[in-house]
């Protein structure tokens, strides 16, 4: 308060003087050569490519990116693991779950002929780590590898969704196929059991081992009637893919949609939703490529962990033909994505 | 306080004083304030201007995303934290269209809606008196036909309220320069003037009886000075011309041829000898003459520095934080308090045979390096360890010092004026403290605390530099008057005399635990808690001094009169035991009141009963005061009244977590005065007579 100003003023100096030399010793740590780093993605060059791309370039650290695409195409992995290997690169970045696990190989299932073992690497977009079995513990790897979480944390997200509009009771339609769901359903719960709400699921028809997509308007209208109040999108691969049914289905029954993934409200019809960029998921996944390659960190001391700062997207076409306005705190922090009025 | 002869001439030149600060410094405020109103009109336009961009910003932002403007949602949530912030501001609204109050915070909507009805149309700059507020509103205009406006109100006496508190500050500057100039007047007049005066009164009083035998001494170089050493000069000058004389009357003893003249001559030396004296070595003694006053200013000083941190102190220990060794965040705030009387009592306890070997004035010296060095390094404290430490530390010099000036001024004033020595004593270390308690809040306020402390480190220092320049070395030897004698353990044997117990037990001990667990440690906690700001504190706490010097003057006097110490000292328990119990009252005042009420009864308190208490202690120990010297039994009082000091801020502090700030408060009351209630039971066995021998001595 009143007290110590000018001490901790003269704290902070001492910190940045100290700061700049141990730059500048970095700096003269560096070699000439480029750093190496083979970027496998799944569907593309996207915003989480763009984001690591860019921290190297912010960093002033000189890195060659040798980048491949799969197409969303299993098969071609192998052909990325021995062009890896043969071009002796420093660092594999993975993307995505599918990616990440047929290169790197999962626990107790790693073999040293097809997977990457001894180039240290990173991967961003797994959805869950722990669950996909890329890793033991959000701690350490326990091998050569370490990267990003993305998904919001539970807990934030529902505090969110109720500092909007509190609901008494929330709806969900999720893939029973997808274990990320089952998962979100039993938190969901929890929270809902400490915080005074319950949660309604409606599983999609499963017709030979496949979800199927045409009965999720069913599900959003049967979800309405049982009384929800709000939509709670999980972060479902299946759910994904077939975002424009879903959440023009909850506009229909104009019920307000919670997405806790980008995709849903950025390039489909969810009202608002709090998620990691994708953008800041690559920035920081480059930030522990740095830790290895510069600093010489071992992979397996680097833990895995998520984006510090939230971002609150809010679809204001959806907002408006809804009719269900944020609170002004909310509206103040939120992200905001515009365009021509839409009807339900 | 007595003030003695000097008293026409000291009241002349205070009113002198007065007439010369007053004026300007009332003239020069009234100059200030007028700018500073003046200057802060505008900053809070400004500052009203700032919020009300900034909520229509963000209001247009919603409008313009296509939310209507009634629409709006959490807006309270949204005006609130702005509110809290700014405390100038008094509310926030939303009108629409015609002027509905759509939303309200910090208002009613009807009221605001009433006042915006019958105020008139603001002017170009959106400004409009309504009510008790300055309204300023805001247009949200980014689309045509919103209409709506954002209002942001200031309260019109909030400048007012400012101004008072600043009107209040320069007040307690104003007094607190004024009792120094009084102290160093004080300080001048006695040092410089009225004690070479009464040298030379002396000496001058001796020459007309005859006696040559002594010059003034003490030399300094202003016009008394100059006097002085004139009246040496002349003094030695007939020293001298008596000498010649004589030699010539021995000359012509010796030499001369007629015995009768020789008879003669032997005749005038014979008469001149039993007319005049003169010294034997030819050099007159030189006489100086310790005055009590002469330290008077040096504590003055030091105990204004130590006073300086009193209403703050706890409020200080919070900020280092809430954790340490496991103690609670009470008992953390309590610490620094209860460490400061640790060392206190600790250094007390061997502060006299320091004095005994080494001298007052070095142990004045030696006694404020802990003390000024532990209010510096306080300022550059880090933890709440660190501050107990450094607090601990000045409170073994803060020991030093006092007894060093206590001793000083018993040994500068005679038996028979003891009480006025006292009287000196006592009057420094209040006025000090009324200063230092008020100055001290004015300005952590300001300045802030680390700064105060360094003014604090400052002040006493020069209190060093004027023992340092000002007291003789040579003056004060060692040797004490040890009156008596009597080791630690048989002294001891004093508690077996119920009558001496009960007075320490049940009145000291109690009086000491409510000043430092309920003044010292509660009040800063209970008025900070209250919303009261810090100059507020330091001047709701100085009501205690203030009330304590009215009323010590006249109660010495009542009980020296009347006779009726152990009645006075029962009275002044009880009040201060009920003035503790305010917060039960069932007049529904607000905190800050309650405070300032129990505070003026401890006052009161211990106005009535601090010099009747001390004056107790003979009457009821009179064979140990003769076997073991008055001196080492009033030490142990003051040692065992030191036990309450230390426990006072630990109780109040283990009763808040159970209690609360009041509730601790009232607990602490409830055993101050239960304790006087049992000194007030066994004081009815006293009995009124002066000589009260301790029966149990005589086994």
């Amino acid at each position: 308060m009143i007290r110590r100003g000018f001490l901790a003023g003269l704290a902070g100096l001492t910190a940045l003087a100290a700061g700049r030399r141990a730059a500048a010793a970095d700096a003269s740590a560096q070699p000439r050569r480029p750093y190496r780093i083979y970027m496998a993605l799944f569907r593309g060059w996207e915003e989480a490519a763009q984001g690591f791309k860019d921290y190297f370039s912010n960093q002033g650290i000189p890195v060659e990116l040798i980048v491949r695409d799969c197409a969303q195409d299993k098969s071609k992995l192998p052909e990325f693991v021995a062009e890896a290997k043969a071009l002796g690169v420093d660092l594999v970045f993975t993307w995505g779950t599918t990616v990440t696990q047929e290169m790197l190989g999962t626990i107790g299932a790693v073999d040293p002929a097809r997977h990457i073992t001894d180039i240290p690497a990173v991967f961003a977009i797994v959805s869950q780590p722990v669950g996909a079995k890329m890793v033991p513990n959000l701690q350490s790897s326990g091998r050569n590898i370490t990267g990003t979480s993305y998904l919001v944390p539970m807990e934030t997200q529902v505090n969110l969704l109720r500092s909007y509009l509190p609901v008494p009771i929330l709806g969900m339609v999720y893939n029973p196929l997808e274990r990320n769901s089952l998962v979100a359903i039993d938190e969901l719960r929890e929270l809902g059991a400490a915080q005074g709400f319950s949660v309604i699921a409606a599983p999609v028809d499963v017709v030979e081992g496949k979800p199927v997509a045409a009965g999720i308007p069913g599900k959003v209208a049967q979800l309405k009637q049982a009384g929800a109040g709000f939509l709670y999108i999980p972060p479902d691969t299946f759910l994904n893919v077939n975002r424009d049914i879903l959440t023009q289905a909850a506009l229909d029954q104009r019920l307000p949609s919670f997405a806790a993934a980008e995709n849903p409200v950025v390039t489909s019809k969810a009202m608002f939703g709090g998620v990691y960029r994708y953008y800041t998921v690559g920035q920081l996944t480059a930030y522990k490529a740095e830790q290895i390659l510069v600093h010489k960190v071992p992979p397996r001391d680097i833990a895995i962990d998520a984006p510090k700062r939230l971002s609150i997207i809010l679809n204001m076409p959806v907002v408006r033909a809804l009719g269900v306005y944020p609170p002004m705190n909310l509206l103040g922090l939120a992200e905001v994505i515009d365009g021509p009025e839409i009807r339900p | 306080m007595r003030l003695d002869s000097s008293r026409p001439l000291l009241i002349r030149l205070f009113i002198l004083a007065v007439l010369v600060l007053v004026p300007p410094v009332a003239i020069v405020s009234y100059w200030a304030m007028g700018e500073f109103e003046r200057g802060m009109i505008p900053e809070m336009d400004k500052k009203a201007a700032v919020v009300g961009r900034d909520v229509t910003a963000q209001v247009e932002r919603a409008v313009d995303l296509g939310i209507p403007l009634d629409g709006l949602v959490g807006v309270d949530e949204f005006f609130a934290p702005i509110l809290q912030a700014n405390p100038e501001i008094r509310y926030l609204a939303i009108t629409g269209p015609g002027g509905r109050v759509l939303f309200a915070r910090g208002i009613a909507k009807e009221t605001l809606a009433g006042h915006l009805m019958r105020a008139a149309p603001a002017g170009d700059d959106g400004k409009a008196a309504i009510g008790p507020y300055l309204d300023l509103a805001l247009p949200v205009g980014s689309r045509a036909g919103i209409g709506g406006q954002v209002h942001v109100g200031f309260d019109q006496g909030y400048i007012g309220t400012r101004l008072g508190d600043i009107f209040y500050d320069i007040v307690v500057v104003l007094a607190a320069s004024l009792i120094v100039a009084f102290e160093i007047l004080m300080f001048v007049v006695f040092f410089n003037i009225t004690g070479p005066m009464k040298l030379a009164a002396a000496v001058v009083d001796r020459a007309r009886r005859g006696d040559f035998t002594h010059v003034p001494g003490g030399v300094s170089g202003d016009e008394v000075g100059h006097f002085i050493r004139t009246l040496s000069t002349t003094i030695r000058r007939a020293d001298e011309q008596f000498r010649s004389l004589m030699a010539y009357i021995d000359e012509v003893r010796t030499a001369h041829f007629d015995k009768t003249v020789v008879e003669r001559a032997g005749e005038i030396a014979e008469r001149v000898r039993f007319l005049y004296r003169f010294s034997e070595t030819g050099r007159p003694l030189v006489i100086r003459d310790q005055l009590a006053t002469d330290i008077r200013l040096p504590l003055f000083l030091f105990v204004f520095a130590e006073e300086m941190g009193r209403s703050f102190m706890p409020l200080y220990a919070r900020e280092f934080g809430t954790s340490f060794a496991g103690l609670s965040a009470e008992m953390l705030m309590a610490l620094p308090i209860v460490m400061f009387m640790v060392g206190i009592t600790v250094a007390s306890t061997w502060a006299g045979a320091a004095i005994a070997r080494l001298g007052t004035r070095r142990v004045f010296l030696t006694g404020l390096i802990p003390a000024a060095g532990g209010y510096f390094l306080t300022a550059f404290a880090e933890s709440v360890g660190q501050l107990i430490c450094l607090r601990i530390l000045s409170g073994l010099g803060y020991a030093l010092v006092t007894v060093a000036c206590q001793t000083y001024i018993a040994r500068a004033t005679v038996e028979e004026k003891r009480a006025q020595g006292l009287g000196v004593y006592v009057g420094a270390v209040l006025t000090a403290s009324i200063c230092g308690t008020a100055m001290g809040g004015v300005l952590a306020e300001r300045v802030g605390f680390d700064a105060t402390f360094v003014i604090s480190s400052l002040l006493a220092a020069i209190s060093g530099w004027l023992v340092h320049r000002l007291l003789d070395a040579g003056q004060d030897g060692g040797a004490d008057r040890n009156d008596g004698d009597g080791d630690g353990k048989s002294l001891l044997r004093l508690f077996a005399n119920w009558r001496f117990s009960a007075l320490l037990l049940f009145a000291a001990v109690p009086a000491k635990m409510a000043l430092t667990g309920f003044l010292f440690f509660l009040v800063p906690l209970i008025l900070w808690k209250a919303g009261l700001t810090l100059p507020e504190i330091g001047r709701t706490a100085v009501l205690y001094p203030v009330v304590m010097a009215v009323l010590s003057a006249v109660s010495s006097r009542l009980s020296d009169r009347m006779g009726w110490r152990s009645g006075l000292v029962a009275a002044g328990g009880l009040i201060g035991g009920l003035g503790l119990l305010t917060p039960l009252l069932p007049l529904g005042l607000d905190a800050p009141t309650g405070v300032a009420l129990a505070i003026v009864a401890l006052g009161i308190s211990h106005g009535l009963s601090a010099s009747p208490q001390l004056a107790l202690v003979p009457d009821v120990c009179w064979i140990e005061c003769q076997s073991f010297g008055r001196t080492k039994v009033l030490a142990l009082v003051r040692t065992v009244e030191r036990f309450g000091s230390i426990i006072g801020p630990i109780l109040a502090a283990a009763f808040i977590p159970a209690w609360g700030l009041d509730g601790a408060v009232v607990v602490l009351g409830s055993v101050v005065l239960a304790l006087s209630v049992i000194f007030m039971l066994c004081s009815f066995a006293f009995g009124s007579g002066l000589h009260i021998v301790a029966e149990e001595d005589e086994e």
